[in-house]
């Protein structure tokens, strides 16, 4: 018989002390630090995600490429679905579908750049804690606790490594503190001058359909019309609007994004179908939510990881500009 | 399959396969379809076991457990003992067809009658500082179309773009998850507001 894991003997002894509580500026500064490791950082790491309604064991495969980053997910036991993200393009392979979904890459944008960091407004909408913890994966960590004020975003449990930062573990969860989601790593390891190999996806996609977004071309029904939100949940605001096309939509649509700092909400509103409107309806991919509805003949849908209601009171606080007083935005 | 990748599947999920084979193993779950479903049967079973008491199965988990059983390759790589919690390894094949059919058992036992699909369940702590996974309410007597499947997987691979470093992590493992990964949700309950 193998003995007990050491971490969980660590973790009875880290139960029986006193956790020593930090600041919200220290977890502010993990929070930075982490997203740093996350973004520049050269990993290679194996994690159980896990739901109460399934479990799988994924890869992630992260090498910088001079200043871009490139990224690959992979499911080891479930769908074979794999994500590749390279410089110009983010690469989603449905094997089950014999699809691939293809998306330029946004980096640099300007609605990336508009996009709040971690800075002192989240106070106003999560608590920020930072304690000691137990050891994880042979390494000491810190654990973050991101606590949602209120029931229109989900908190958020990190488990950072203190020596780089990087998250060994992570959960997100309702405004009662339990766990929606759980990523747990059961091996993490550190890189430098990764092979590009690595990087490469393992799927055979010959015979697959590859799905392109097509070159955004000017719509008048939906650049002429701008959606601005009536009311939107508290701490959320606007922060980009652009036109793109999607993969398989032959339609452009407009792309807003909504953020409180933390948590960010997409929606997208395209024109929908001539026939008797769709019924609205709401859908859970793990801890992303979705919604769709529709208004006025677009089809308006709000995808995020928040829960459920978030996305449901922003997509239907939707209207076009002309209906609340205010200009389009731009097209980006 | 032979015993030496059960060995080093069960290792594997133990946490105790040596740096130097986890590459190899991975590459070989990689490119081996049926390797890797296997390895998602063993990773299935051995999360039900490790959340004893208070569990209510998830909809249609005593299907997939009875699926999975019917395989008859299948063996639960990493059961915790009951009474120490500590991992039981991997089990000689003869123990782990009874430890197999104790897992069905399980799951029957797991499923309270009456329950609706994808009803609100409670897991039981995992250890020290982790929470209870919480489960959400779900319509599962409808579910999306490969056509609306492939259109929020389109959403959410363009909303990760403006996600933070961690969302986009989660949103991508939310679009890898196998099917029945999109579940509709049933809005009174799920709410809970």
């Amino acid at each position: 018989m193998r003995l007990a894991r050491p971490a969980f003997a660590l973790s009875l002894v880290a139960a029986l002390c006193p956790a020593a509580n930090a600041t919200p500026d220290e977890a502010r500064t993990w929070l930075e630090r982490m997203s740093e490791a996350l973004a520049t950082r050269e990993y290679d790491g194996l994690f159980t995600h896990s739901n109460l309604r399934q479990s799988e064991t994924m890869r992630i495969v992260h090498r910088m490429e001079g200043r871009n980053s490139v990224e690959r997910l992979v499911s080891l036991d479930g769908s074979g679905r794999e994500i590749v993200r390279t410089p110009r393009e983010v690469h989603a392979y449905l094997p089950d579908r014999r699809v691939v979904l293809v998306e330029p890459r946004t980096d640099g944008g300007s609605l990336l750049k508009a996009l709040p960091t971690p800075g002192a407004e989240l106070d106003a909408q999560y608590l920020l804690e930072a304690r000691s913890g137990s050891r994880l994966l042979g390494r000491d960590v810190r654990v973050i606790e991101i606590r949602p004020r209120d029931a229109y975003r989900y908190g958020y449990r990190l488990w950072l490594d203190e020596k780089t930062a990087m998250p060994l573990r992570s959960e997100i969860c309702d405004q009662a503190g339990r766990a929606v989601e759980r990523i747990q790593f059961s091996k993490l390891d550190m890189h430098t001058n990764m092979p590009a190999s690595e990087t490469e996806p393992s799927v055979d996609a010959s015979g697959f359909r590859w799905v392109r977004s097509a070159r955004p071309v000017a719509d008048r029904r939906v650049a002429a019309t701008g959606w601005r939100p009536l009311k939107v949940p508290p701490g959320f605001r606007l922060v980009g609007s652009r036109v793109q096309s999607l993969p398989g939509n032959p339609m452009p649509v407009q792309h807003l994004v909504f953020s409180d700092g933390f948590a960010s909400v997409s929606v997208f509103i395209e024109p929908g179908s001539r026939s008797a409107p769709a019924p609205a309806e709401a859908s859970r991919m793990g801890a992303a939510s979705t919604f769709t509805t529709t208004v006025r003949g677009y089809m308006i849908t709000a995808v995020g990881e928040v829960p459920p209601t978030t996305v449901r009171d922003i997509a239907t606080s939707l209207a076009p500009a002309s209906d609340v007083g205010a200009t389009a935005p731009p097209a980006r | 399959m032979t015993d030496q990748i059960r060995e080093q599947m069960s290792a594997l999920l133990d946490g105790e396969l040596p740096q130097d084979q986890i590459g190899l193993l991975v590459r070989r779950m990689e490119r081996d379809t049926e390797l890797k479903r296997a390895f998602g049967s063993y990773v299935l079973i051995g999360e039900t076991l490790r959340a004893p008491g208070g569990t209510t199965a998830s909809h249609g988990f005593a299907t997939r457990v009875q699926a999975i059983l019917a395989d008859g390759n299948t063996a639960p790589p990493a059961a915790l003992d009951p009474h120490t919690g500590r991992r039981l390894g991997w089990l000689k094949p003869a123990a782990a067809v009874v430890v197999a059919a104790g897992t069905a058992f399980a799951a029957v036992l797991l499923m309270r009658p009456g329950d609706p699909p994808g009803g609100v369940a409670t897991v039981a702590q995992v250890d020290e500082g982790s929470s209870a996974i919480a489960d959400f309410a779900a319509d599962d007597s409808a579910s999306p179309t490969p056509a609306q499947s492939q259109r929020l997987a389109g959403y959410l691979v363009a909303h990760s773009q403006f996600a933070t470093p961690i969302g986009r992590r989660n949103v991508w493992t939310s679009v890898l998850a196998q099917d029945p990964g999109i579940a509709r949700v049933a809005y009174e309950t799920a709410e809970g507001l």
